[in-house]
């Protein structure tokens, strides 16, 4: 079950990241073209930012899912059996912890500059750019529960 | 009892008038409640982004900011963006005469209603007049005519200078001096002291000044005032005393810096230039009205403009 | 007490395994939880403020233009190029190693792509020819730190927003150390050639020679357009990446017609989640840099400083040790974020140039991508070349004496390492 949640969630994250970053990638390239045809366009600068922001956040979430995160595998990698099960289980739920920080600080960040607006474009709220805190909080969890229950059964398995 | 306040500036230079202006609110406070009221003064540290400075006020991250109207009209307060309104204000005699005045009360219970109580406004500043510098002098309107000129993209500030002639351009001030000297733009505006101390007038296009005085800047001094409202009326009274020392002395720093950077100018080998100013006076007067309309601040520009 | 506290967490968790992003931002949360006075939701609104920056664009987009190289076989008709111009001299292959280095160096900011790339066609290539495994390695993971010092460079980009330093200035400034680091591998390849018998190919014939450098053409264009754009103003360097992207998607798709619209999807999702890795450090660190603001580690170190260390020189060594230190665990990005601020104005006290600086720094964090126990070029190469990275590291040593002689030498002598650029552009700021 929640090897099947995590499965479709990833594909989603990964979906939006990409999406994102085409995003910014066209927005820079417009920008580019504009400012030759003498075009001043006002919103570039903001909305790649903003989709910037949107997907490094996805695909951060993405690379917890694949453990692709850098750190150091000397003393992780000495370690067989159930200990490093036990080593897993800690590691994953100190990550789970501080993602549920990122959920609870997020949902108020959110929360505060819902009705703030853009610089370049009054009408554009910047509740809908915080809100991918929350949400990458949220996902992280997700894969981490995952990896804990993962750890657990090899755990059990080896004793 | 001991009090400790964050105040936070943009600028990471200690000789900055923002400097000056924070440490004498600092030693006033510091004096007048016996070092009970310490003010930890942050330059640039908390952050060299003024959003991210009025972001922090709100959330109580920092007790007293700095901004400018541009970035306080992202919190959804647009009248303040009428301070920012090109040839709003003719002189600083003029300009302290509205903002030490009337409107400047007005316009600050407009902020801290607006804002929830978020933000109460406790003096103003100002960054400068602003000029115009570029390849060549400016005389009279037909002369910015196809010139592309550094200054805000958006709003009535980019509207009006469209209007003139001019081209808007977006460049970033760290980019600005390379900018100048590679012909990406031909002009920029800002005030003596800050494109000074990034050398600009030494660059090919940037030699010539013209004193088009179109923006007498103003920036906000801002406490969060829920905080405010929880400090003691004795401290309370004290924080404003300490606010009035900070604007005189911000305000004589800068006004020093403005004749010590233009004699810098001037040493340097640069050029300044007067210019009948009235046909841009007026040039500006239809946006200035449209704004105000558009921002519903139509009367206080009245009362503005009544103050000349 | 509470500092250290926290720094012996940061290595603690750091150790048993935790992500290194996330020992950052773990770190970070603890000191603001312990701050009184500064709401922790300051974390959050760090991480997303301090990756609100235009000049971080061009992190992804850089990776993007190396990832459409690679999968677009841009990469070896580069080597191949190569191989014809340096290949007949002994150690051949190890040259074109280096040179197609260089040369990817000029399109990529970023130095992983080029191991990655690189290193996929020519470390099995030279095994297979007979050289020994470390130098395969080692040749690889070296030469790609060029990457980063060669313009265009993402550190330079990061640095140049994190100061107002000009990024034009910056990029003009790396060519020098760049090419010297490139030059000065040669030499210790070909001296170790002699020694060790290396083979070498036969001399390419002057007309294959012109038509290889036809074939690689519209390739080797992409740095002149990209770096001699940048610097004339022609666009930003965001702008330049998201060029060098669009160029390199259009001759691969195009000329080359190696690349596939179905291929787009899984470039782009490399790009993504590679780039993330870098970018959500640098959000954590953001977060970091914030606490020591608040405690005002700039002006604690700042007065340390001018109460002890006057000599230009003495500062110049004491940061080129403590970056080579903080390189040996941490990326480029977050290692800046962290501690520029801090370093920048005692610099500038000093009268050394913030071009001089960037340069000093981003050519020492550079090494760091090849020392253990966290260089990630070396990581790359090493699982390329399948072999431990104790290994590995006793193969780059010499290349790194290359690198740290051209970081002394222009970190030193400024006037003569820069005698040349300053000719072309005599407002170079150094
Ligand atoms: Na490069
Ligand atoms: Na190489």
């Amino acid at each position: 079950m929640i090897k099947k949640i995590t499965r479709i969630m990833e594909k989603i994250q990964v979906t939006f990241g990409v999406i994102f970053l085409s995003l910014f990638f066209l927005v820079i390239v417009i920008q580019m073209f504009a400012r030759y045809t003498g075009i001043s366009l006002i919103w570039t600068e903001e909305a790649a930012n903003y989709s910037f922001i949107w997907s490094v956040f996805m695909g951060a979430s993405v690379m917890i899912h694949r453990e692709g995160h850098f750190r150091f595998t000397l003393f992780f990698n000495k370690l067989t059996g159930k200990a490093k099960s036990i080593l897993i289980i800690f590691i994953n739920t100190i990550l789970l912890i501080f993602s549920i920080a990122l959920i609870y600080y997020g949902i108020i960040a959110t929360q505060n500059f819902w009705n703030y607006n853009w610089f370049s474009i009054q009408s554009f709220k910047m509740g809908y750019m915080f809100i991918s805190i929350p949400i990458m909080g949220i996902s992280m969890s997700v894969y981490m529960i995952d990896h804990i229950y993962d750890a657990y059964k090899e755990m059990k398995r080896c004793e | 009892e001991e009090l400790k306040i964050v105040a936070a500036h943009n600028q990471t230079s200690p000789e900055n008038p923002y400097q000056v202006g924070l440490l004498a609110f600092k030693d006033k406070a510091a004096e007048l409640s016996d070092g009970a009221i310490n003010v930890e003064v942050h330059a640039g540290t908390l952050g060299t982004s003024e959003a991210e400075l009025v972001e922090k006020l709100k959330l109580g991250a920092a007790d007293v900011v700095l901004v400018s109207p541009g970035f306080m009209s992202r919190t959804g307060i647009n009248e303040i963006q009428l301070f920012a309104f090109p040839y709003l204000f003719d002189s600083y005699d003029h300009w302290e005469k509205v903002v030490d005045g009337e409107v400047g009360a007005q316009m600050a219970d407009i902020v801290n209603e607006k804002s929830n109580n978020d933000f109460k406004l406790i003096g103003y500043w100002t960054a400068g007049v602003r000029h115009y510098y570029g390849k060549k002098p400016i005389y009279e309107i037909e002369d910015l005519d196809g010139v592309s000129i550094r200054t805000q993209t958006s709003g009535v500030v980019a509207d009006y200078w469209s209007s003139l002639g001019a081209v808007p351009t977006s460049v970033a001030w760290g980019e600005l001096y390379q900018a100048l000297q590679q012909n990406v733009v031909d002009a920029a505006e800002n005030a003596y002291p800050y494109y000074v101390q990034q050398n600009h007038h030494k660059t090919a296009n940037g030699k010539f000044t013209s004193e088009t005085g179109h923006d007498y800047t103003t920036r906000f001094l801002l406490i969060n005032g829920r905080k405010f409202d929880s400090f003691s009326a004795e401290q309370q009274e004290i924080l404003m005393e300490a606010a009035e020392a900070s604007v005189e002395a911000e305000r004589a720093s800068l006004y020093a810096q403005e004749e010590e950077y233009k004699k810098i100018l001037m040493q340097d080998g640069g050029r300044i230039n007067l210019l009948n100013r009235e046909p841009f006076i007026e040039a500006a007067v239809p946006y200035q009205n449209e704004a105000a309309e558009e921002y519903g601040v139509t009367e206080l520009l009245e009362q503005i403009r009544e103050l000349k | 007490m509470l500092g250290f506290g926290l720094i012996a967490l940061f290595l603690f968790l750091m150790f048993i395994g935790v992500p290194i992003a996330f020992v950052i931002g773990i770190i970070a949360f603890l000191g603001i939880s312990a701050a009184p006075y500064i709401p922790e939701v300051t974390v959050v609104m760090k991480m997303f403020n301090g990756l609100n920056s235009f000049v971080l664009l061009a992190v992804p987009l850089f990776i993007l233009a190396a990832n459409l190289m690679n999968s677009g076989e841009i990469s070896k008709k580069l080597i191949n190029f190569s191989i014809a111009l340096v290949g007949h001299i002994r150690g051949g292959l190890a040259h074109a190693n280096v040179l197609v280095s260089m040369i990817f160096a000029g399109i990529s900011g970023a130095s992983q792509a080029d191991t990655a790339g690189i290193g996929k066609v020519l470390i099995p290539n030279m095994i297979d020819t007979g050289y020994d495994k470390e130098t395969a390695v080692g040749v690889t993971a070296a030469s790609s730190t060029i990457g980063v010092i060669i313009p265009p460079s993402i550190p330079m980009i990061i640095y140049a927003g994190l100061t107002n330093t000009s990024v034009s200035e910056l990029f003009i400034a790396g060519i020098v150390p760049g090419v010297l680091s490139g030059l000065g591998m040669m030499i210790v390849i070909y001296i170790l050639s002699l020694k060790r018998g290396y083979p070498k190919y036969e001399r390419t014939n002057l007309k294959k020679i012109l038509r290889l450098a036809k074939e690689a053409f519209p390739a080797l264009m992409t740095p002149i357009i990209i770096i001699g754009g940048v610097i004339t103003g022609w666009y930003t360097a965001t702008e330049a990446a998201a060029f060098a992207s669009l160029y390199t998607f259009v001759i691969g798709m195009f000329y080359y017609k190696t690349i596939k619209f179905k291929d787009l999807p899984g470039i782009l999702e490399d790009t993504l989640t590679l780039s993330s890795l870098s970018l959500f450090a640098l959000a954590t660190a953001s977060a970091l840099g914030e606490l020591m603001g608040y405690y005002q580690v700039s002006t604690i170190v700042q007065q340390f400083f001018t109460a002890h260390i006057q000599s230009t020189s003495v500062f110049m060594v004491i940061i080129i040790l403590f970056f080579l230190f903080v390189g040996t665990f941490m990326d480029a990005i977050p290692a800046m974020i962290l501690f520029i601020p801090v370093i920048l104005p005692l610099s500038i006290n000093l009268g050394i140039s913030p071009v001089l600086l960037g340069m000093v720094v981003i050519v020492t964090l550079a090494i760091g991508l090849v020392t253990p126990p966290y260089g990630l070029c070396l990581l790359i190469a090493a699982r390329i070349g399948d072999m431990s990275i104790e290994r590995s590291f006793g193969a780059v040593i010499m290349f790194i004496a290359v690198v740290l002689a051209v970081l002394i030498f222009m970190a030193f002598f400024p006037d003569i390492a820069f005698y040349i650029p300053k000719l072309f552009v005599p407002s170079l700021g150094i």
